[in-house]
């Protein structure tokens, strides 16, 4: 049986690599990939703490945070499309309208 | 043999932990985009192998058809709506943002800054002693028949206003796709 500090730890490196993907990636659909990422390694901690307490709390949290998770996705990918529809591109770099 | 197959089944954690840090790592390394979403859907898989082997079966059921169903395919329509048409001109452009260099500095320093802090509560001898996983505690979670109900019991009684919540969510979230992704001109 996995102990929690492994459960822990793999959480904790997900979640590090869904950072690195947000912040070194210029592809906009890879950042919400990575986003989606940080959200399993938190339903990870969930259930990971769900089954050490024995409360099915932290599984029904887990369940709403994937539903959240299907809400952001859908929004995103409006939000992506609707880009390359006016700007013509998915890539982040290009899109400094706002730069001051 | 039967050693080697009782080990597996006692480090099927870790195996599925380790598979899924290997589909993520793949996933932000890879250079086209298809190839990003394939490696985001097997990290996917292998986190609801983890779900399972941590004995939440509800739960990785439901990550596979949530994600690898629903939204991996959303993915993957939304890539080949937008990446294909422009691949051929867009593929000498760098796949890394101009500034990576520091943003991965600042993420292996804030890592081993999570190391240095927590080093001594999770591998130190003075760890407090709950730090294995208790089978004697989880009984209510135990068997697989029971864990939908222990779920369903957390989500309806519990905890039915965040449930709610949700829901609305959903709907302004699928209204706002709407809005957002229809033509100019309606």
């Amino acid at each position: 049986m996995a102990s929690l500090n492994s459960v822990l730890l793999i959480s904790f490196a997900l979640f590090s690599i869904g950072v690195a993907g947000v912040l070194i990636r210029r592809n906009a659909l890879v950042i919400l990939m990575s986003v989606e990422l940080m959200l399993n390694a938190a339903n990870l901690n969930f259930i990971a703490f769900a089954r050490h307490s024995g409360s099915a709390s932290g599984q029904a949290f887990a369940l709403l945070v994937m539903g959240f998770a299907a809400a952001e996705v859908a929004v995103g990918l409006a939000l992506v499309v609707a880009l390359y529809r006016r700007r013509d591109t998915v890539q982040v770099d290009d899109i400094n309208l706002l730069k001051g | 043999m039967e050693h080697l197959l009782e080990s597996l089944g006692r480090n099927m954690f870790g195996i599925f932990g380790l598979m899924a840090l290997g589909g993520a790592a793949l996933m932000v390394a890879s250079k086209s985009a298809v190839h990003s979403v394939l490696a985001f859907l097997f990290a996917m898989l292998s986190v609801a192998g983890c779900f399972l082997s941590l004995e939440a079966e509800f739960l990785g059921v439901a990550q596979i058809l949530v994600y690898a169903g629903g939204i991996v395919v959303l993915f993957l329509f939304v890539v080949m709506l937008v990446e294909i048409s422009k691949f051929k001109q867009k593929e000498q452009q760098a796949v890394f943002h101009s500034q990576s260099r520091i943003a991965l500095v600042a993420v292996i320093a804030g890592i081993g800054a999570f190391a240095g802090i927590f080093r001594n509560a999770l591998f130190g001898p003075t760890s407090p002693e709950a730090l294995v996983l208790r089978p004697e505690l989880a009984r209510g979670l135990d068997v697989a028949k029971q864990n939908a109900q222990a779920v369903s019991r957390g989500l309806f009684a519990d905890y039915l206003l965040p449930f709610e919540i949700l829901s609305v969510i959903l709907l302004v979230a699928l209204v706002g796709a709407v809005v957002l992704a229809k033509s100019e001109r309606v």
